[in-house]
């Protein structure tokens, strides 16, 4: 008889139940795209903010990097001690492999150009390398420098005999687009051809950039890498952060587990001189400081925004069930005068209720999953990951808010006299 | 009694009645102007609070003089900051840069103001102090290594002051410097420290400016000064101004797509109950109909009771909704929000709106039918 009345319900006041449902389902997805998009912003907005380029530099251990902020030419050259090429596959293999984001090395030489001394650097433009491990990874700086503006097109590392120039140098020799340069180093003389003139806004504006193979035949400095430029996915600095970056080795067993397993920018950094011999890798600190505070912002905005948003449809359903519960006082009242308990009243009314958010919860979870990607790909291209953990918070905001909304309605209920409402007051 | 008096009693005593069903309904219209109210204020400060945040990767505009081995005079730098919008300044900080000794090692010494380079990089991470007497410095971590100098050591400097004479100065290093990048390898040192040990010459090599501004209005701004200021020419840090642009642009995209998306679903919630609500009156509908009311004149009547709850909600939601946007700004960025008055009439119009709408609809419904099937129960 119990499950009757439901039915008869569920089936017969079809439209009012239909909005309760639409109401949960509207909750629920807004509930589900939120916290999936607030859970997923961290990681999307961290992507973002590579167009800042790397904010790990990887240099041989007794170098000293004296090539300068505003072109002031300090005494020698390197001090000749150099990273080894054949091992820039490593860095794809330390625990945090999935958090490098794109690395490029680099090769810095003198060389003469138009009779004057010129800066030339060899890097990798868009290379593929096959890792140790069997996979292959394509990187380099054209996904790291996405602030260069670039006349003509980007190298490719297969072609040796190409060149970009910067804008700086390309305006003091008068360099076009097109043209053949010719540069020469320790090992002779070599003709370039001008693929693309760049400007940077920086220092690299005075240099000239070649495919890495190329920069180390000119120089004879073979499988040599005078620096690596690494852009990873961080998590923001905190107090055991800080302590590991000062020392390593000053923290307990456990501590120095859960440094080396977070993506802290330091650690990440210890691990990569792990895998390559003899480095130095440094934190640059004006790009890894500031995206742990933009991080740590957009996370707070996303987390209260989600919390209002919550909120609202939480008291937007309970406040429905309130309405369309009190809307059935003569029903409730006729019920009641043919010897209806308070209890069963009450959870029949529950039953029916709780029914119909289950079903509108399930609709608002997949639609709100709808809402999550049209978000994300909209505003940040890429899809938002969708986390499985998100279904029991929002089942079980479904159904507190759904009780919570029936409580002050049933309250309503049991002080019913069916006499007065029948009667029709 | 007149016919308006008539109404406004009717549109009263309908709200003040049937309280807790009213109360229901002003609760949903209220929630819905909340949200609205609080998200679009976050919205339209964001550009400016998160363009704040941004601020931390230091400058994005340096000025240098146009002649080679010029430098930028005290004037000069005067002349500058003038033409920056005061509000828009975030710090200006001046370097000047000489070729010193220390331990017989090559160094470069950096003479610049602390307090606007703690404004204009303020990812420089100072182990110990920063320099704030005469005689003290500020050693780059790669350089202190080197020589092997540690907080609190005295330290000389050597400077060439031509004809191959040098002279040498003693400085107390007051702190470390460590950034990741070419800084490590410097020494720092106040602009009076500088002036003393190399000749009382005035004026820098380098002024970096961290200018509050996208990337268009510094290409503008650089553009004048280049033709109002030609002893410097402005150079625009693209990797940071460039950068902001495109990270920023996409964070109040966000905040937009999430500020509609929660919009919409609230306005249907709002809208759901708010014709819940209705639907239950279709017996008063009916009784008015059987006693020769219009159609015109029950529209009418829900018409007001929809505007008044759509007015109050409202009300109450802007409240409610920079209170909100007040401590998510004051959480997020220690700042307080800025009242944006325009947003009022936009809330409650559509506040008013919704809520008309909603009551519109199913009263439509009930008006349709014959008031004796509706009053029998049917």
């Amino acid at each position: 008889m119990f499950w009757r009345m439901v039915r008869g319900t569920l089936f017969r006041q079809k439209t009012k139940m239909i909005m309760i449902a639409v109401t949960i389902a509207l909750g629920a997805s807004l509930a589900t795209a939120m916290i999936n998009v607030m859970f997923d912003v961290g990681d999307k907005v961290n992507r973002e903010l590579k167009t800042y380029g790397a904010n790990i530099t990887v240099l041989p251990k007794e170098a000293s990097l004296l090539g300068d902020l505003y072109d002031v030419e300090e005494g020698g050259e390197q001090t000749g001690q150099y990273l080894k090429e054949s091992e820039l596959g490593n860095i794809k293999t330390i625990f945090w492999a999935y958090n490098i984001v794109d690395y490029a090395p680099y090769l810095n030489a003198n060389v003469t150009f138009n009779g004057k001394e010129t800066r030339l650097t060899g890097t990798w433009f868009d290379y593929t390398l096959d890792l140790p491990t069997g996979e292959s990874v394509t990187t380099g700086i054209n996904r790291m420098k996405t602030w260069w503006d670039v006349d003509g097109e980007w190298l490719n590392d297969a072609e040796h005999d190409t060149a970009m120039v910067g804008s700086a140098v390309a305006k003091r020799e008068n360099v076009n687009t097109g043209d053949t340069i010719s540069v020469s180093a320790q090992n002779g003389e070599r003709e370039l051809k001008v693929k693309g003139v760049f400007n940077a806004g920086d220092d690299s504006d005075e240099c000239i950039y070649v495919p890495l193979d190329t920069a180390q035949e000119l120089t004879g400095k073979d499988g040599a890498v005078s620096s690596i430029d690494v852009s990873a996915l961080t998590t923001p600095d905190n107090e055991l952060s800080r302590k590991a970056a000062k020392n390593p080795d000053s923290l307990s067993v456990k501590e120095m587990e859960t440094w080396y397993c977070t993506a802290y920018v330091s650690s990440i950094a210890y691990q990569i001189e792990e895998v390559m011999t003899d480095s130095v890798a440094k934190a640059v600190r004006q790009v890894a400081e500031s995206e742990g505070a933009i991080l740590d912002k957009t996370r707070l905005l996303m987390l209260l925004i989600t919390i209002l948003s919550l909120i609202g449809s939480a008291l937007g359903i309970s406040n429905l069930v309130t309405a369309s519960v009190m809307e059935r006082s003569k029903e409730i009242g006729l019920i009641k005068a043919i010897g209806g308990k308070s209890g069963s009243v009450s959870w029949l009314v529950l039953t029916e209720i709780l029914l119909t958010a289950l079903a509108g919860g399930v609709v608002g979870y997949f639609a709100g999953l709808g809402f999550a990607q049209i978000i994300g790909h909209t505003v940040f291209g890429s899809a938002i990951s969708v986390k499985p953990m998100v279904i029991p918070i929002v089942a079980v905001i479904v159904f507190v808010v759904t009780i919570a909304g029936s409580l002050p309605a049933i309250r309503y209920l049991l002080r019913l006299r069916p006499a007065e409402v029948l009667h029709g007051r | 009694m007149n016919k308006r008096k008539m109404y406004l009693r009717m549109v009263t005593s309908s709200i003040m009645r049937r309280r807790s069903r009213m109360i229901i309904a002003l609760l949903a219209v209220a929630i819905g102007a909340t949200i609205f109210f609080g998200l679009a204020t976050i919205y339209i400060d964001i550009p400016q609070q998160m363009g704040q945040e941004f601020r931390s990767y230091g400058a994005n505009m340096i000025f240098l003089p146009s002649e080679d081995g010029e430098s930028i005079s005290d004037d000069t730098v005067k002349k500058i900051k003038s033409s920056i919008p005061e509000n828009d300044l975030v710090g200006m900080a001046p370097y000047r840069y000489e070729n010193v000794r220390i331990n017989e090692l090559p160094f470069m010494a950096a003479g610049t103001d602390f307090e606007e380079v703690q404004k204009t990089a303020p990812y420089w991470y100072i182990t110990g102090s920063t320099p704030a007497n005469e005689g003290e410095v500020l050693a780059g971590k790669g350089l202190a290594e080197t020589i092997g100098a540690g907080e609190g050591d005295e330290i000389s400097i050597k400077i060439e002051t031509g004809d191959d004479k040098t002279e040498e100065f003693t400085f107390t290093v007051a702190g470390i410097l460590q950034t990741g990048g070419n800084e490590e390898e410097y020494v720092f040192m106040s602009v009076e420290d500088m002036e003393r040990i190399s000749g009382a010459k005035e004026g820098c090599d380098v002024l970096e400016c961290s200018i509050r501004q996208s990337a268009q209005e510094l290409k503008d701004f650089s553009e004048k000064i280049e033709s109002e200021i030609p002893e410097v020419t402005p150079r625009l840090v693209k990797r940071v101004a460039e950068s902001e642009g495109t990270v920023l642009t996409k964070l109040q995209a966000l905040v937009l797509l999430v500020t509609i998306v929660v919009l919409g679903l609230t306005m249907v919630t709002v809208a759901t109950t708010m014709m819940a609500v209705v639907v239950e009156r279709r017996k008063e509908i009916g009784l008015k109909k059987a006693l020769g009311a219009s159609n015109g004149s029950i529209t009418g009547d829900f018409l007001g009771e929809g505007f008044f709850l759509g007015l109050f909600g409202g009300g109450i939601g802007i409240g409610l909704g920079f209170l909100f946007a007040h401590a998510v700004s004051l959480n997020v960025f220690s700042r307080t929000v800025f009242f944006h008055p325009v947003l009022i009439p936009i809330t409650l119009g559509i506040s008013a709106g919704v809520t008309i709408l909603a009551c519109l609809i199913p009263v439509r419904r009930a008006t349709d039918v014959d008031p004796a099937l509706v009053l029998k129960g049917e």
